[in-house]
């Protein structure tokens, strides 16, 4: 096919194409708005919604769901991105930059992140391509105070309670001692990450960079560590097969409303479904993930990271605004939203939860991102890819009786095989 | 004099086959011109992202790499287990579909409840595949205190909740996927195969029995041979093809962890490619056409079958209905049919905090949850946007197709049959499999705009079918009516309208199909809608996240988006088999 003939029939596409899409629709744009994508939806897109109505201009915001990317991408080609989206993973931003589709930014004067969250969004060329605008808290335990009054100070007090109450629901005797949402893989990484931070503190970080070793020793620890607490027989309700057909959402009603487990391990983003479930006046409590040491357990923050695309003048103003201390008002008003800005003062937030979880994020000797997060190209996980089937093949393999040692040998080499293949691992 | 009917010969299938009779009349001058809107689009939107995949599957960067992604991608873990399983569903599903909708359109002949059966089928057939996918997940639930299913197994083996084998799980959900989708498409099989019977002649039967014939005699020989052979392959052939759709099915029913059991091609295509072009996708979507293009050709052989076309036969007044044990399997099956739209519509007349934490059996029905989704601002957006959407791409796929029908409808031969062929391999390029040279010639076609992108993509893929059928219409229009058109009009214009006239079954059925298509779809809307646009299917499959905490709010939006479709789909479900039946009634 040669040259001139594509673009001339192209040519010819394109004014066929405006002409039938033209007649067709009659919806095409007017007073264009400000787009944002987001992967937000439900509770947390409305809240959203109020925030960006207090921006001077009309903004439009597009819930992309769980594939950001993908819808990204797509768009990018189709020359139709929107002007700002916000990514749930600082590894997407600097995938993006690299490419060239974003704009570098500069945040509020004042906007201040911790040290670790701020430089991972740094592109090659030293600028800053996103911002931070959302945090998440993911060391959390919730549990009903009336269902436990003791919560467990250390990882082996959590191990003994586990036994404990399994026994009893063994018997039927009680609720189950742990809730998981294991169908979404992500809740199965975040226990890995924990646990990975509290048993290998040194070797965290080391398995974001490209020449991660998946099969070393803390990635070993962290799973038999793991194998210990999921292998205890009673420990979730119905089950690990049951387990693994019930997703986030769910596991935090079994605590809240149905109360056939004792706690869940969630991050703060939880409340929104603990209040919409909750019965009676009990409000649910949390602890934070128990370490090794009591007082010591790991802090891991997840976030959401706003990006204006390349060209859009606008996206960069509305992004600029977005750091703004006072934008996010109404949602820290309304709750369930945690700034990653820590000149935020903590009395500024309206639920007690975030105050507290506002002071440990300022307070906290090492605040480490989600790992998976981090990871490379489709290593970093969604439904049926990367990270998290493997995580649930190890789940289901030691609630399933498998030895952990066997269980332990399978996955690493699924993890480094994954991770070779998205380039990165050795 | 007019030309006598083919037996109930659904045209798509047919017109890889011989030229048929009637069609040796001149094309209009002007006939390059029709073509050409609906050349430009197949062309663009379909023809030549098919060969930039293909080319995608060989090269890396433009540099030829031989079969380098073929090995990649068929050496990828679960690639074996996603072939066979592909395999699995475009044999085994259409053999139920088949099988079951013979016997039900036998057993609802020609009774007084055999209407009232027909219409219950017909409706699972209206509803968007996420809405099958909600309900039939809603009665998977493998907690007893929720899921009908799991419930009724657990009280009939006597097990425990957590004993019973649950059908999301890993080793059962394709299973549960087929059951949905046989639950969807059987009724179609009713419809077509009770549009064939209906043609049968009696008298041949009767002729049979004269001769000595046994029931089984008549059975092979007064219907299997003239009719059902044919009508068999073509039922089969459209479910096979139809299960590229299960796709929407699994996204919304399987949960995340058994989503790798589930996978099947499509799947596969979207997680490895999504909406671009990448070397392994394009290699496992190359491998997925030429089965499809192969399993088309085979199907169309059996189609071929010759028989003098019989008389147009008048139902008997005297035909027996069907013997009791059969009336009474029609009836079981509609009660049957019942239970899924029945739990869909409890569970919506739930609040969302009962429908997620007990079963609808169990508590108070209340519009909590109605309340919950029409106050919001999301659904009374997306059902706007779908409407204009549908009614707009509907009309334009109508324009395009008759333009281009009229004049095609007009050769013989084998130009006749290269087009049909043509036009019948476009209408069953799986989307997934093109969506990234779609994406680049969007890109190419449109700066901004994505509402306009949707609208060209869904034109684009509803031009070939529509084509077909109305192509088809025209030339069996007798040829008295074709010369009463041609001296009556002035124009050609003039000429086409009074033709079109003569084709309203089949130009209803396009419409109304096309309609029903857009609104009903997820997959194209999920792969090309951009920030201003939110179809319906988007938004209903968005809110499967979290399935069991929007599980109130999630019935009360599938029953009100499946509402237009349903009633659309019954109300014309005469006029849709008499369109797509060439020797309807006219």
């Amino acid at each position: 096919m040669t040259a001139p003939g594509r673009v001339s029939r192209r040519t010819l596409l394109a004014a066929a194409a405006a002409g039938t899409a033209t007649i067709a629709t009659g919806c095409s744009d007017g007073g264009r708005a400000v787009q944002v994508a987001v992967v937000w939806s439900g509770g947390e897109l409305v809240p959203f919604r109020a925030v960006v109505a207090g921006y001077g201009a009309p903004v439009h915001v597009v819930s992309a769901g769980n594939d950001i990317d993908a819808f990204l991408r797509a768009r990018q080609l189709a020359g139709t991105s929107p002007d700002v989206a916000i990514l749930p993973r600082p590894g997407l931003v600097l995938e993006y930059a690299r490419r060239g589709w974003l704009s570098p930014l500069n945040p509020a004067p004042g906007h201040g992140v911790p040290g670790s969250l701020a430089g991972l969004l740094r592109g090659d060329d030293g600028q800053r391509y996103g911002v931070w605008v959302k945090a998440a808290h993911k060391s959390l335990f919730w549990h009903l105070p009336s269902m436990l009054p003791q919560p467990p100070a250390t990882w082996d007090e959590l191990v003994l309670l586990t036994r404990r109450l399994a026994a009893r629901a063994r018997r039927d005797d009680g609720p189950a001692p742990l809730a998981i949402g294991a169908a979404d893989g992500w809740v199965l990484t975040d226990w890995f990450e924990n646990v990975l931070a509290d048993v290998a503190p040194d070797g965290y970080d080391a398995l974001a960079e490209p020449a991660a070793d998946w099969q070393g020793r803390p990635v070993r620890e962290a799973l038999d560590r793991l194998a210990e607490i999921w292998s205890i027989d009673g420990a979730f309700p119905g089950g690990g097969r049951r387990a693994l057909l019930t997703q986030y959402e769910e596991s935090v009603i079994q605590v809240v409303h149905t109360r056939r487990a004792v706690t869940v391990f969630e991050g703060d983003f939880a409340d929104g479904v603990a209040r919409s479930f909750r019965r009676g006046p009990e409000e649910p409590a949390t602890f934070r993930f128990p370490g090794v040491r009591p007082g010591d357990g790991p802090l891991i923050v997840g976030g959401d990271a706003a990006v204006a695309f390349a060209g859009s003048r606008a996206g960069v103003d509305l992004v600029r605004w977005l750091t703004d201390a006072a934008a996010f008002r109404p949602w820290l008003r309304a709750g369930g939203y945690l700034s990653p800005d820590v000149t935020v003062e903590p009395d500024g937030y309206a639920d007690p939860l975030r105050q507290r979880l506002a002071r440990e994020m300022r307070t906290a000797g090492t605040v480490r991102f989600d790992l998976s997060d981090r990871l490379p190209g489709p290593f970093t996980g969604s439904d049926g890819v990367g990270i998290w089937p493997i995580m649930q093949d190890f789940f289901a393999d030691v609630t399933d009786g498998v030895p952990a040692a066997e269980a332990i040998r399978r996955t690493t080499k699924q993890l480094a095989a994954a991770a070779r293949d998205a380039g990165g691992g050795r | 004099m007019s030309r006598l009917p083919v037996l109930g010969e659904p045209v798509v299938l047919d017109d890889v086959g011989p030229p048929r009779r009637g069609r040796a009349y001149p094309a209009v001058g002007a006939s390059a011109a029709l073509v050409l809107p609906a050349a430009l689009l197949l062309g663009a939107l379909v023809l030549w992202p098919v060969l930039r995949t293909v080319h995608a599957s060989v090269t890396t960067g433009g540099h030829w790499v031989g079969v380098t992604h073929f090995r990649a991608a068929l050496a990828a873990p679960g690639t074996g287990a996603v072939v066979g399983r592909t395999v699995l569903w475009a044999l085994l599903v259409p053999a139920v579909v088949t099988g079951l909708g013979y016997l039900l359109a036998v057993a609802s002949r020609r009774s007084q409840e055999g209407k009232l059966v027909r219409l219950i089928l017909v409706v699972p057939t209206a509803l968007p595949l996420v809405v099958t996918g909600v309900t039939f997940r809603l009665m998977y639930d493998p907690d007893p205190s929720r899921g009908l299913a799991t419930l009724v197994a657990a009280r009939l083996t006597g097990r425990t909740g957590e004993d019973v084998p649950q059908m999301l799980g890993p080793g059962l959900v394709t299973v549960a996927l087929m059951s949905a989708f046989v639950w969807a498409w059987v009724g179609l099989a009713v419809l077509v195969f009770r549009a064939a019977l209906d043609r049968l002649p009696s008298s041949l039967a009767d002729a049979v029995r004269a001769y000595g014939g046994t029931r089984r005699h008549v059975l092979w020989d007064a219907q299997w041979r003239p009719l059902l052979l044919r009508t068999v392959a073509v039922v089969f052939a459209l479910v096979a093809l139809g299960t590229s759709r299960t796709f929407d099915l699994i996204l919304v029913m399987a949960p995340g962890s058994v989503r790798d059991e589930a996978a099947v091609l499509a799947l596969r295509v979207w997680q490895t490619s999504g909406g671009t072009t990448t070397g392994e996708g394009a290699a496992l979507g190359v491998i997925w056409l030429v089965a499809v293009a192969a399993g088309m050709l085979v199907a169309a052989l059996f189609v071929r079958q010759a028989w003098p076309p019989p008389r147009a036969a008048e139902p008997d007044p005297v035909a027996a209905p069907p013997p009791r044990p059969f009336r009474l399997l029609a009836a079981v099956a509609a009660m049957a049919w019942l239970v899924p739209l029945a739990v869909l519509v409890a569970t919506s007349l739930h609040g969302p905090v009962d429908a997620a934490a007990r079963g609808w059996w169990s508590t108070r029905p209340s519009l909590a949850s109605y309340h919950e989704v029409l106050t919001g601002s999301e659904l009374w957006r997306s059902l706007g946007f779908t409407l204009l959407l549908a009614a707009g791409v509907t009309a334009t796929v109508l324009v395009v197709a008759l333009l281009a029908a009229y004049p095609l409808a007009g050769l013989t031969g084998p130009a006749a049959q290269a087009t049909g062929l043509l036009l019948m391999i476009a209408v069953v390029v799986p989307v997934q499999v093109i969506a990234g040279p779609v994406n680049e010639v969007l890109g190419v076609a449109l700066s901004s705009g994505t509402a306009r992108g949707l609208v060209l993509v869904h034109v684009a893929l509803g031009v070939p079918f529509a084509v077909l059928v109305l192509r088809n219409a025209f030339a069996d229009l007798p040829t008295d009516r074709l010369r009463a058109a041609r001296l009556g009009g002035r124009h050609w214009w003039g000429t086409l309208r009074r033709l079109a006239r003569h084709c309203r079954p089949a130009i209803v059925a396009v419409s109304v199909l096309e309609f029903v298509q857009v609104w009903n779809d997820l997959v194209v809307g999920l792969l090309f809608s951009g920030p201003d646009s939110a179809p319906l299917g988007l938004f209903l499959a968005g809110q499967t996240r979290g399935f069991v905490a929007n599980s109130g709010a999630l019935a009360a939006g599938s029953v009100i988006a499946s509402m237009l479709p349903a009633l659309l789909v019954v109300l014309a479900r005469r006029h849709l088999v008499a369109g797509l039946v060439s020797g309807g009634v006219r």
